[in-house]
Order: C-alpha cells, then sequence, then structure tokens
C-alpha cells in the first residue's frame, strides 16, 4: 500500500512532504474521479456551488489558455504586482505573461505577498459539493500567495476533482503522513461581523478566481 | 449586587436595547430557513447520531485520547502542555512570550481564551495582544463582551463601529459597512505582519494525528497560524476526537448549523509546525505550543448527567432557536457561553453558584433540542442542574410547602385547587398560570389567576353519559378502553376539553374512562427541581392507570404527554421495577389529537360537518418539539373544511413556562406580543392549538389587548363540528 508513493515526484514545490501528496492523487486513487460524464457532472456542481459563493470560475483547454486568462484578470484589474507560488502548472501558466505588463515574483514571497496584488497558485483539490479548494499548503509560499494579496488565482487540474468534502477527508487520510497544513478554501474570505451584512474580503482574499485546466501537461491524469 | 438582582438588571438593560432585538430577531427569523437550506440533501439525524458517537465516544476517553493527542503532536514536533487551570494555561503563554522577548500578539476568535480571560491578563503583563476577529476586535477596542458564540458582536449598530474606528484611526469615518472592514483590514494587517506570536483555538483536535482543525470564515486564522515565528493553540479538552476521519461529521455540521452555511471560506488543519519567516529574512520550521485545557472538564465528564454537554460543537444554534436568547442576547448570561449550554458550560467553568441563577431564564420550551447537533438533551441537562441547585439551596418557604407536601397528597391538593376556585372573583380576566400548582405555590400575583372551572372535570367525569347527536358506528376494533389523563389545567380550568374528547371518542366508538386516582402529572416539580415529589405523582398517576385497566391513554396536553412518555422513566431510572411499569405506561400514551388522527384516517371516518372559514395553527413547542406532531392537527382541521392560513413562525413559543412570567413577565410579554402579533397577521377567524397551558397564555393575551379572536383545542373543533 505504501512503497509506491515515494515513487514520483512532480510537483517541486512542496518543500517538507515532497513526492506525497501529488503522486497519490494518480489516477485510479479513490476519492479521484476519472469517468468522463462524472467529472463533467462534478465540474458543473463545482461551478454552481463556487459562484454561489462569490467565487469566479473558468475553464480553459491548456496551461497556455490559462496564462491567457490570467492576463485578462490582469488587464482587468490593472494588476502591476503578482506573488506565484511555484509549480509546474503555475510556471507554463506565467509564461503568456509578457514581463512589460507586470512584475512576477516566485521567490522571497513574505516580502513580495504583503504588496502583490495578486496572488498565484495551484490547488490540489476541488471538492464539487460545496464549492471548496483544497491544498497542502505546508510549504509557506502556497499560504502566503493565497492570503495576503487581495487577489488569489487558483488553478486547478480538471481531473482533480472530489464529489463531496468527506472523499477530501478520506483521501488526506489514506497518506501515510497527514501533511503539515491542509487548507481548505470556499470563495473569498468574508464576515458578517457587522449588522450581519455580508461583507467580502475581511482578512484574506477580496476575490478568488478559480481557473480549471483540462490538459495541464505534464504527466497528466488521461 | 446579588447574582439575582444583576440578571434582573440585565435583562431590563438587554430589553431596552433595540439593536439587540431588531439584530437577534432578524436572525433568529432567518436563520431557520438558511439552515434547513444548507441541509438540503443530508440528514440530519443520522449525522447528528453520528456526532454524538464520535464526541460521545471521546468524552468517555478523554484522558486517554489526550495523551495519545500529546505523543502524536509531539511526534510531528509540537510541544504540547496540560494546563489544569484557567492560571496554568495563562502562566504558560506569559513565560514563554518573556522566554522569546514577544510583546505582540496577534489572536484569532477563541472561546477557551476567552474562557480564561486571557486578553486581559496578558494586558496586565504589558503585552500587547490584538484580537484579529472583526467582532472580537470591535468589542475589545470598546472593552465589551461578545454577546453570541458565533457573532460576538451582533448587538452593535454599523454606527457605533464607524465611532469606535474612528477613534482608533483618529479620522472621521462613515457607516458604510464594506468601507469600515476595509479599515479593519488594514490596521489588523499591519498587526499580522508584526507580530511574534498568534494565538488560535481549535474546533477540533484529534488524537490519532496531532492535527488541529480551525473552522473561521474571515481567514484572520490562517494568518495567524502562517505568520508569526510562534503559534500558540489552547484547546479545551473536549475538541479532542479519537481518529481523522472523526472530523468529517463535525465538520459537516459545524457550518451549516452555526450560519447556516454549507462550508465557511476556510477550514484549516494543521499537523505539527510548519515553515514560517523569521524576522531575520530565514524561513524555518516555526513553533507550535498547544494548551489542552482542562478547567472543569475532567469534572463534568466524571458527572454521570452532565459529562453529555462535552459533545457540544459550540454551533450556538441552540442560542439562535431560543426565545428567550432571541429576546436578550448573550450579555444577559454575564459569562461566555450563553444561552442553555452555556448555563451548563458555565456551572462546571465558573461554578455551579453563578450557574444555578441563569438557569431560571430557561422556559422549558425544548425547542433547542431538536436542534442541536450534538444531540444534547439540553433541557434534560438545565432539569438536572435546577434539581441540584434546589437540593443544595432549598426553595422559599411557600413553594417548599406546596411541591414538597402538597402536590403529592392527591386529596389535599384537589381541595385546595376547589378552594381557590371560591375564592376566585367572577368574570376574572387575563388568567395566566400554565401549571396550576403554582398558583398555590405563591408564585401570582393577584391578576394572573387562572380561572378555575365551577365543576373540575375528574366531577364531571363520573357521570359522562353519550353525547346528544353523536351516532354509534360499529367498527372492527370498537370498544378500545382508553383511559384519559386530564391533567391540572384540563381538569380545572378547561374540563370543556375533557368533555369534548369524551365525544369525539365516543364518535369513534371508543369507550374513555377517567381514572380518579390521577392527578398533577408532575412537570411542575420537575421544572422546580424538586424530585421527589415528581417520583410520587409519577407513581400515582401510573398506578392509577394500571388499576383501571386500559388500551390506550390520551390526554389534550402536550407537556403531560411527554411526562407520562418520557419523563416518568427518566424519574424512576434507579428503581427497575417502577421503570418497567412506566415503560408499560409509555408505551400506551398518545395525545388527544394525534390519537384520533390515527383512528379516524386523518378525520376522515368522523364525516365531519363542514363549515369552512380560515383558521390559524399554533405549533406548541411540546407538541411539535418532544412529541414531533404537526401534520395531524392540520389534517383534522381540513377534514372539517377549514381552510388553514399559516402564520409565521408557527412554532415559536407563546412566551410561558411555569412560573416564568412571575419570575420574568417582561420577557414573556415580549415573546408573548411576537406570537399575538404573527397571529392577527395571520387573518383567521380562529386560532387552534393542542395545549391547554398555551391557550390559557394566548387567550389571556388576546383577550387583555381587548381583541375577540377564539382560541380553541383541535378537540373541541372537531367535538363541534361532529
Ligand atoms: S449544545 Fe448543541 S446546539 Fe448548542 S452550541 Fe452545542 S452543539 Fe450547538
Amino acid at each position: 500500500m505504501t512503497g509506491w508513493r515515494r515513487e514520483k515526484c512532480r510537483s517541486g514545490y512542496c518543500t517538507l512532504w515532497k513526492c506525497w501528496l501529488i503522486p497519490s492523487l494518480a489516477p485510479g486513487r479513490r476519492g479521484i474521479v476519472m469517468d468522463g460524464n462524472k467529472l463533467e457532472q462534478l465540474f458543473a456542481k463545482f461551478k454552481e456551488q463556487a459562484e454561489a459563493i462569490s467565487a469566479r470560475v473558468y475553464r480553459v483547454h491548456d496551461s497556455s489558455a490559462a496564462g491567457r486568462q490570467l492576463k485578462n484578470i490582469i488587464k482587468e484589474l490593472n494588476i502591476k504586482k503578482i506573488a506565484a507560488a511555484k509549480s509546474e502548472l503555475v510556471s507554463d501558466c506565467l509564461k503568456a505573461i509578457k514581463s512589460q505588463d507586470v512584475v512576477v515574483h516566485t521567490s522571497d514571497l513574505r516580502q513580495h505577498s504583503e504588496d502583490a496584488e495578486l496572488g498565484l497558485s495551484e490547488m490540489d483539490m476541488a471538492i464539487a459539493e460545496t464549492g471548496t479548494l483544497a491544498q497542502d499548503s505546508t510549504a509557506l509560499d502556497q499560504r502566503l500567495v493565497s492570503t495576503l494579496p487581495p487577489v488569489h488565482v487558483a488553478l486547478v487540474r480538471i481531473d482533480r476533482q472530489v464529489d463531496k468534502f468527506v472523499d477530501a477527508v478520506d483521501y488526506f487520510n489514506e497518506q501515510d503522513l497527514l501533511p503539515g497544513y491542509i487548507a481548505f478554501i470556499s470563495g473569498p474570505s468574508r464576515t458578517a461581523d457587522i449588522e450581519r451584512v455580508l461583507t467580502i474580503g475581511v482578512h484574506g482574499p477580496e476575490q478568488l478566481y478559480i481557473i480549471f485546466v483540462d490538459q495541464a501537461g505534464g504527466e497528466t491524469c488521461e | 449586587m446579588s447574582d439575582k438582582q444583576q440578571i434582573k438588571r440585565n435583562i431590563e438593560k438587554a430589553l431596552a436595547n433595540e439593536n439587540l432585538r431588531g439584530a437577534l430577531g432578524r436572525f433568529g427569523n432567518d436563520y431557520v430557513g438558511a439552515r434547513e437550506r444548507a441541509y438540503t440533501g443530508k440528514d440530519f439525524q443520522e449525522l447528528r447520531d453520528r456526532i454524538a458517537a464520535v464526541k460521545g465516544d471521546a468524552a468517555a476517553r478523554m484522558e486517554e485520547l489526550a495523551r495519545r493527542f500529546t505523543e502524536s503532536a509531539q511526534a510531528r514536533g509540537a510541544k504540547v502542555f496540560r494546563a489544569g487551570t484557567a492560571q496554568d494555561a495563562k502562566d504558560y503563554i506569559k513565560n514563554l512570550a518573556q522566554e522569546k522577548g514577544a510583546t505582540k500578539i496577534v489572536k484569532s476568535k477563541s472561546m477557551a481564551t476567552e474562557e480564561i480571560h486571557l486578553n486581559e491578563y496578558l494586558g496586565r503583563q504589558g503585552l500587547d495582544s490584538v484580537e484579529t476577529d472583526l467582532g472580537e476586535w470591535i468589542l475589545q477596542l470598546c472593552g465589551q463582551k461578545p454577546s453570541h458564540m458565533v457573532m460576538p458582536a451582533i448587538h452593535m449598530t454599523r454606527d457605533e463601529v464607524a465611532d469606535i474606528f474612528s477613534k482608533e484611526t483618529t479620522q472621521e469615518l462613515s457607516a458604510d459597512i464594506p468601507k469600515l472592514v476595509g479599515v479593519a483590514r488594514k490596521q489588523l494587517r499591519k498587526k499580522f505582519l508584526a507580530a511574534d506570536i498568534g494565538i488560535s483555538g481549535a474546533n477540533i483536535a484529534v488524537a490519532e494525528t496531532g492535527t488541529l482543525v480551525i473552522v473561521t470564515n474571515e481567514g484572520n486564522a490562517r494568518l495567524t497560524t502562517t505568520l508569526p515565528p510562534v503559534h500558540v493553540a489552547v484547546v479545551g479538552l473536549e475538541k479532542l476526537v479519537d481518529v481523522f476521519t472523526g472530523v468529517k461529521s463535525i465538520i459537516e455540521a459545524l457550518p451549516r448549523s452555526a450560519t447556516g452555511q454549507k462550508i465557511t471560506s476556510y477550514i484549516t488543519m494543521i499537523t505539527g509546525p510548519t515553515p514560517a519567516a523569521y524576522p531575520d529574512g530565514t524561513v524555518q520550521e516555526k513553533e507550535l505550543h498547544i494548551i489542552l485545557l482542562d478547567n472543569g472538564r475532567t469534572e463534568m465528564q466524571a458527572d454521570p448527567v452532565f459529562k453529555e454537554a462535552l459533545q457540544c460543537i459550540r454551533c450556538a444554534s441552540c442560542l439562535n432557536v431560543c426565545p428567550v436568547f432571541q429576546l436578550l442576547g448573550g450579555h444577559v448570561y454575564g459569562h461566555i457561553y450563553t444561552g442553555g449550554i452555556g448555563t451548563i458550560l458555565t456551572a462546571f467553568f465558573n461554578g455551579f453558584q453563578e450557574a444555578g441563577e441563569l438557569q431560571n431564564l430557561c422556559l422549558g420550551c425544548e425547542r433547542c433540542k431538536r436542534f442541536c447537533p450534538g444531540k444534547i438533551d439540553i433541557p434534560k441537562l438545565i432539569r438536572e442542574l435546577r434539581s441540584r441547585v434546589v437540593e443544595k439551596g432549598g426553595l422559599p418557604g411557600g413553594q417548599k410547602f406546596v411541591l414538597e407536601k402538597v402536590l403529592p397528597n392527591r386529596k389535599l391538593f384537589h381541595r385546595l385547587i376547589k378552594a381557590g376556585q371560591l375564592g376566585q372573583k367572577p368574570f376574572q380576566k387575563g388568567a395566566r398560570i400554565r401549571h396550576l400548582p403554582m398558583f398555590l405555590a405563591g408564585l401570582t400575583e393577584g391578576r394572573s389567576l387562572p380561572v378555575i372551572a365551577d365543576k373540575a372535570f375528574r366531577d364531571q367525569a363520573r357521570n359522562l353519559s353519550v353525547p346528544e347527536g353523536s351516532s354509534k358506528e360499529s367498527t372492527p376494533d370498537s370498544k378500545e378502553k382508553v383511559g384519559f389523563f386530564a391533567g391540572c389545567l384540563t381538569d380545572f380550568v378547561y374540563p370543556q376539553l375533557g368533555q369534548a374528547a369524551y365525544k369525539v371518542l365516543k364518535h369513534l366508538n371508543r369507550e374513555m374512562v377517567f381514572p380518579a386516582g390521577q392527578t398533577c402529572c408532575g412537570v411542575p416539580a420537575v421544572l422546580m427541581g424538586v424530585r421527589e415529589s415528581a417520583v410520587q405523582l409519577a407513581q400515582q398517576n401510573i398506578e392509577a392507570f394500571e388499576q383501571a385497566g386500559v388500551d390506550a391513554v390520551v390526554t389534550c396536553c402536550p407537556s403531560c404527554a411527554q411526562a407520562l412518555k418520557e419523563r416518568y422513566m427518566e424519574l424512576l431510572e434507579t428503581d427497575p421495577a417502577w421503570h418497567e411499569r412506566a415503560k408499560a405506561l409509555a408505551g400506551k400514551v398518545q395525545h388527544v389529537t394525534a390519537y384520533v388522527a390515527d383512528k379516524s384516517g386523518d378525520g376522515s371516518s368522523l364525516r365531519l360537518k363542514q363549515t369552512g372559514g380560515r383558521v390559524t395553527y399554533h405549533d406548541s413547542c411540546h407538541m411539535k418539539g418532544c412529541l414531533g406532531i404537526t401534520e395531524e392537527p392540520r389534517q383534522l382541521l381540513a377534514a372539517a373544511g377549514l381552510e388553514l392560513a399559516e402564520m409565521e413562525g408557527s412554532d415559536l413559543c407563546c412566551g410561558f413556562g411555569g412560573s416564568y412570567s412571575v419570575k420574568f413577565p417582561s420577557i414573556s410579554r415580549q415573546i408573548l406580543d411576537k406570537k399575538l402579533h404573527s397571529m392577527e397577521a395571520a387573518n383567521a377567524a380562529t386560532v387552534a392549538l393542542d395545549c391547554p397551558g398555551c391557550k390559557l397564555q394566548i387567550s389571556g393575551g388576546l383577550d387583555s389587548r381587548g381583541k375577540e379572536l377564539p382560541v380553541k383545542h383541535t378537540v373541541e373543533i372537531l367535538a363541534e363540528n361532529l
């Protein structure tokens, strides 16, 4: 049951538990859906749920299309500075961004996330039932880019969907060692503490963009 | 000032606070719908069974899990400290801050740290400890206390918040909520970035893995646990669960029950230290300190009755649906944990003395019980608290005499009630005592005396005959012998309910008998905490019905029905022989309306006259909440050709509970006002209900306001339409 987990790693971003999380997301693992129909159903459900809690959901064909989508967001919001937590998908996506448009930081993120206008990262899983993203956020950078900047753009591979929150718990439970910091994110940060009026963006991001990528490249899960 | 006076003063203050009532009232109304929507597709009963199992098991093995948690968390690199008392926990944090040379602390919302008054303490040590949850920060800035477990500043208006923030930022701010939230973001962001230590609580702690689970919406917990290089989590022992998968049911229920959300914006699961940025620019593992707080929890766990309270997941739904809380908010309770469950927790964390007065605030409507995802029988715990307080402190003389001496002596008790009838003025208005024995206990003011009937039902019952105009039908199961349990109100105030029941049952070809040995059901004694008397009454009633040899027992009063069905077994738990007899009786008891609906095919075989007209139905707390009867009366009313005009909040309490209206008249009046208001808005010709206590309260209320709206028990309406 174990053994194989350490065999391959392609994430590269996870400094502490490297190699554990991503391979176990490989095809056929429990909780990760492979069937095409089911995948479409889950996506439709996810989109509906996530949009109901003020996230914006897109779906693109590959990483360069994700880059173009990101560019649109940058333009629309007039973003000048990005803090990005490294992953292969994130790097591929960033290739579409020209340096004259915007400054992109991928290191010293503690400092750069403070005033970056947009944080970019790849999430590990999408939960349809509640429109929730899940991530092994053990690496500090992953947390910085999704907490400090006012806009968070999250990339997710389309085949990383599960139906229910409890499936995600089962998934993490099956790992030999739980990641040090698991983050579940559902929509932007919100509060209703003043007169119960729902207000978006109190401490975390005010806007959450979620881009699903069909063909992420690399060791995909076809 | 005594606790009692303090509470009374707090009540008056709360009732005078329009903001508070507006906000809580609106929330209370929206909450139920939002919660229900969030639970769509989920089986709440099944879910709460799972939670009760997970939490109940964890509570039973608290020490074992605490040890296991310590080992697992340490194996992952965390430091775990077991704090026996509040002071231990505070000292640990103070010493840690000193050792680290830390002065700046950010905190994310945590009940446990509020319970131990951590902020005040750290402040006195010269440490700057900032609450970062928006509501908590507002309160910290103006020196107030939370009024709700989940929405701490629900009692404040945007104008007040604008004033507070203006002072803090020394600029003139307008009362624009998004702008105010923006100001908080900016101010608190600076604090986060500069903090040396982050302090959080946890919603769940997993023994198997040493994991802390934190559920929030604002994202402040994520910043608190990410930015400072030291993280301290203060976790009550009741947060422990055995295995990681145990978090499932709790997380499924918590946001849904707390705020009507399917999920909160953030759920964070932390296992061991993770990398953090240190002031020198390096990234290293942070320090994670977990304080497991006892502070009364082991004592609670050792208590055979109160250990159930450890199943609480702090969702606050019991507050949100509580009619008293909706009026008063949490400040009245004077402690961090508020409402019914808060009263119990206060007893253990702060002392029984303080909780003793607070438990009086409970109306006994039992609404909370239906909503609790931890499946805690909160009303039962309150009753237990009450009887322990009475055991210790006793009752005032008059009440003591009546409850301990008069009530268990059936003949004396009934003679005295009849004597009361002679003494009452003719045409008495505004009858207001739900549990009749209370009026003998000297708890009433003159105007509140109930109108006692000229002839009690027990005297009328001696010569019950076949009422005129009823036809005799022969059904296969004819001549089932049905015992009628009157209860004090039907017996002495509304004997016509007994007559109506008789007529309807006769029509269904049932033989109705009235065992004369029956007496008060015992609810008042239970509610007043006089268990001994309640036990005697239970035994008298069980005997009376055994001797009558009946096949079924019906009553017009849902509170009596619940007493006979559930309470007697609880009261006689320790006596196996009596417990068996109580169980045999319980199996036969039904509310008369449910019985009739059942035996008449929802009224169809009664062939009722179709009178037409609009009727609005009030769901009595004990009818809907305890007996779970809602559809049957509506079906029967429809069978009588009546058009049902639902009122808003048909299941909200009418504001009466035993001696409540006398102890807290202002609360009772306001709850009644709300009820009458929605009743009138339904624009019906009749109010139907199924509880003589509610009938007394509501008709009394309408009457004293000069309203002529008839209030009838379902069985009365049926009898009229035969
Ligand atoms: S007692 Fe039940 S309803 Fe009340 S806060 Fe606890 S879990 Fe929620």
